[in-house]
């Protein structure tokens, strides 16, 4: 497995980890309509498995700074696509709400941070697979 | 990333040193074993300071190591 594949690897690990644990954090405060000493025990959470990921995600960057220009011609390509993605995710996450529920209704605040992690976790998930796809299918290529 | 209308001696020029390795190869040009595997197959066209790299790794001129064939554009 090459730098670049386990970098994928390491990054869909890392987002998947973030994000759950990011909506979970969101849906408990609404759910307890959190106030004051709430928001310091979950900064305090957030921070207990941030400070780990963030190392993790850091040396992971020292090790994007080694990939050669084929790698990085991957890497980009694949930037390029999860950009793209992530803009029709975001669109029908935002629009097809309007049509099911109608746009005279209301949603939730709660739901907004969820769309925004949302969307940023698809980037991160289709940057991660189309790296790993690509990758598979050169080595299938021989 | 693919090219069409380059090729390259790679391959011939490796076991003709030495049989030198992908790996070494990779090494020498500080790249990869995948980004010689893919250029050696024809699936990437290198860019320009590699391609000096890899024909200086052999000691010849650049034009050696890759042909440009303009006959099929």
């Amino acid at each position: 497995m090459s730098k670049l594949q386990k970098s994928a690897w390491v990054n869909l690990g890392i987002m998947t980890i973030l994000t759950v644990f990011c909506m979970l954090c969101f849906v408990f405060m609404a759910k307890n309509n959190a106030k004051g000493i709430d928001y310091i025990i979950i900064c305090f959470i957030v921070g207990c498995v941030s400070a780990p990921l963030i190392y993790v995600y850091l040396k992971k960057r020292g090790i994007e700074r080694n990939f050669d220009e084929r790698e990085q011609l991957i890497y980009k390509r694949s930037f390029a696509i999860s950009a793209v993605a992530m803009m029709a995710f975001l669109f029908a996450l935002c629009t097809i709400p309007f049509f099911v529920v109608g746009g005279a209704n209301v949603v939730k605040v709660l739901y907004l941070p969820l769309i925004f992690y949302s969307a940023l976790f698809a980037a991160q998930f289709i940057h991660s697979m189309a790296i790993i796809i690509q990758c598979a299918m050169e080595e299938e290529n021989g | 990333m693919g090219s069409e209308h380059l090729t390259n001696n790679i391959r011939r020029l490796r076991f003709e040193h030495g049989q030198m390795t992908q790996q070494q190869l990779a090494d020498k040009v500080g790249v990869t074993r995948q980004t010689i595997i893919a250029t050696e197959s024809g699936r990437y066209a290198p860019s320009l300071p590699l391609a000096f790299k890899i024909a200086q790794a052999f000691g010849i001129p650049i034009e050696q190591v890759f042909q440009y064939d303009n006959e099929s554009s």
